[in-house]
């Protein structure tokens, strides 16, 4: 007899199938029976069955699907099959009710205490269109950016980001000595030594805590996080600081850059302390859940930065392709964070994701179905920081929620897009 | 009375897509012959490479498949250009070396799971060859399916192959006749001896197509992958 919860897990996998074969053939159209061949029956066409296999693929985290299913039928009986073929190692138990996915990590990972900032010179959006040449309202307008931050003579990456490391260790009462490893990341220093190992300077920790950077550019964030949850789930860490810091008025100037694209961006940083956490969870703080990450080739081409090495700065940016790329595809991360955690949209307390403009996120939230309110306005006041945007977009998520009762905290949604078209998501939920 | 080169066979469900190359002028251009009724023929017995003698009208075809022509009458094989030959000449046909550039539009893809598709009313042509940098054929949960890197970078995935010749090849590799494990045997095919002998062949080309329209919108396939396959091969795997 199956155990309860082997059953709750198979029945996580029939959800999960259910799911994601609805979205494919639409809601209308009734779930068949187990052992009916979807495309002998006519209810998937070709395209349409590799097309669900691949988002159940993603949203199951079973990467192997269509080589399982090579030479069965097109049924859900091949494909519980082949799913739970591919679960058939032990998991760990749960940490959340409220997080039904069907892999966990081995040690949870939970954030201690967070931090951002941004540069200290505030100018208005009309000022960026003079300085590039551009008609004035049009940054406003079109993009929807009220006002970017800058970093002043004396900011850079380093004491952004040191200022924002400084916070959250303050705020977790952690001394800079008990830290295993500094992440970094930054889509602007690319100066040696690395940003790690300075802000591992600056801020005085032991010689044996580690320094990694890691890139991404903006999905910075999100590799950092997931680098620093394996390292603590593996047991080589116990505590973490990530950091990431753009500074991007020094290098996205008028003359080197359309206004188009460089007046989109400002200067910030944040800063995020992880630790282990036990069986009982960091109470009230928040739990990092699955991180998945993938790289939408098809759109390499809708941004790319080179050096040629003269002073100038190669952008190939085409904004168009780039703004349905990146609805698309955040759209498409945030559904299979929803189908993965279990937790639906509607539930979320806050979106933490890159905001490329404040534009995009307006209409990333309405193609989502849910409230502009849950994305926090960091484009539109700050610009859009690079890695930072999501970090900041997440502390102003887990501040909001620490102002609530622990029992009322709600989960938090991430999402994050690099050049490539690199994109990432996971969530995070509160601990009880 | 035209002069065709036979550069495109494909399988679209039970019946074949047949494009082909005629020389305008000084201009080479693809052109899609289709019998009086329908828009693919039930029997084709004719190869890539051959030139056939045809008569074709022009045929007032929904966009994006301005290609398409009516065959009049029979077809009438007049001589044979190897395989090397005729993908020289579809290098002087339509080609493109990126995305947007293939169809003259915007590719979008799947909100919902994979594949690429065009709109209808924004393709210029609905078929277009490209050099690649990487291409992988993949047997997917019984499917045929092609991941290829362009020129530009930009990837496709999970494109269907229709090349009839890579189908039968691969329907031939999958017979109950050929012993056990097939399926294994054919992936591990696929995943080393396949790569090598297409990306090392100095002939290596393709054709993307567009589906007719499909709830309004135009997929897109893998129609042609030179060189073509060899029935010998089967005997490496």
């Amino acid at each position: 007899m199956a155990s309860n919860s082997s059953y709750r897990f198979n029945e996580k996998l029939r959800c999960l199938l259910e799911d994601c074969f609805r979205r494919e053939a639409g809601a209308e159209v009734a779930i068949p029976g187990d052992d009916v061949d979807l495309i002998e029956a006519g209810v998937l066409d070709s395209m349409a069955w590799v097309s669900f296999l691949r988002a159940l693929e993603t949203a199951s985290g079973s990467f192997d699907l269509g080589s399982h299913v090579n030479g069965r039928t097109a049924s859900f009986a091949a494909l519980l099959a082949a799913l739970e073929d591919g679960a058939s190692t032990p998991t760990p138990p749960e940490h959340s009710e409220s997080a039904q996915s069907l892999a966990f990590t081995a040690n949870l990972t939970a954030i201690a205490a967070s931090s951002s900032t941004v540069g200290s010179r505030v100018i208005p959006a009309e000022d960026v269109d003079r300085a590039f040449g551009m008609p004035v309202g049009k940054l406003r307008g079109r993009a929807g950016i009220a006002s970017l931050a800058y970093a002043t003579e004396g900011e850079n990456e380093l004491t952004l980001g040191g200022r924002a490391a400084e916070e959250a260790l303050r705020a977790a009462d952690c001394g800079a000595q008990q830290l295993d490893w500094i992440i970094a990341t930054s889509e602007t220093h690319h100066d040696y030594p690395a940003l790690s190992a300075r802000l591992h300077s600056r801020l005085l920790v032991r010689e044996n805590c580690a320094a990694l950077d890691v890139g991404g550019a903006c999905l910075g964030l999100l590799n950092a996080l997931a680098v620093a949850q394996s390292l603590i789930g593996s047991g080589q860490a116990k505590t973490i600081l990530v950091v990431t810091a753009d500074v991007h008025s020094r290098t996205l100037t008028p003359g080197r850059v359309a206004g188009e694209f460089g007046g989109l961006f400002g200067d910030g940083a944040s800063a995020f302390l992880l630790r282990g956490a036990d069986g009982n969870g960091a109470s009230g703080g928040y739990l990092l859940g699955e991180f998945m990450f993938g790289c939408a080739g098809q759109y390499a081409a809708a941004i790319q930065i080179s050096d040629p090495k003269d002073g100038s700065l190669n952008v190939q940016f085409d904004g168009e392709a780039l703004s349905r790329a990146a609805i698309t595809r955040m759209e498409k991360v945030l559904t299979a964070v929803e189908l993965r955690s279990g937790i639906p949209r509607t539930s979320v307390g806050g979106f933490a994701t890159h905001q490329p403009n404040p534009r995009l996120v307006t209409l990333l939230a309405k193609q989502c179905g849910v409230a502009k309110s849950a994305f926090p306005p960091v484009a539109r006041v700050s610009g859009n920081l690079g890695s930072s945007t999501c970090g900041a977009a997440l502390h102003e998520s887990l501040r909001s929620a620490s102002k609530e009762a622990p029992s009322d905290r709600r989960p938090i949604f991430l999402a994050s897009l690099g050049p490539g078209l690199l994109f990432g998501g996971g969530w995070l939920t509160p601990s009880v | 009375m035209t002069k065709l080169l036979i550069t495109e066979i494909t399988r679209m469900g039970p019946a074949f897509c047949v494009i082909g190359l005629q020389r305008e002028e000084e201009r080479i251009q693809s052109v899609r012959s289709i019998p009086a009724s329908g828009h693919s023929w039930s029997h084709f017995p004719h190869q890539r490479g051959d030139i056939l003698d045809c008569a074709l009208a022009p045929f007032p075809a929904a966009k994006p498949h301005i290609e398409d022509r009516t065959a009049t009458r029979g077809f009438q094989k007049s001589s044979t250009v190897a395989e090397i030959e005729t993908v020289s000449y579809l290098r002087k046909a339509e080609t493109a070396e990126s995305l947007p550039d293939l169809f003259g539009c915007a590719i979008h893809e799947n909100r919902n799971g994979t594949g690429l598709h065009a709109m209808p009313s924004e393709a210029r042509r609905s078929i277009c060859g490209c050099e690649t940098q990487n291409l992988r054929l993949e047997l997917y949960a019984n499917e045929l399916r092609a991941t290829l890197a362009l020129l530009s970078g930009e990837v496709l995935r999970d494109l269907p192959v229709v090349d009839r010749d890579w189908r039968d090849f691969i329907d031939a590799a999958l017979s109950p006749s050929r012993g056990a494990n097939r399926t294994a045997r054919l992936e591990r095919f696929l995943n080393s001896q396949f790569h090598y002998k297409i990306m090392s062949c100095p002939h290596h080309f393709i054709r993307l197509g567009l589906t007719r329209p499909y709830h309004e919108v135009c997929w897109l396939m893998l129609d042609t992958l030179f060189p073509l396959p060899r029935l010998e091969w089967l005997q490496e795997f």
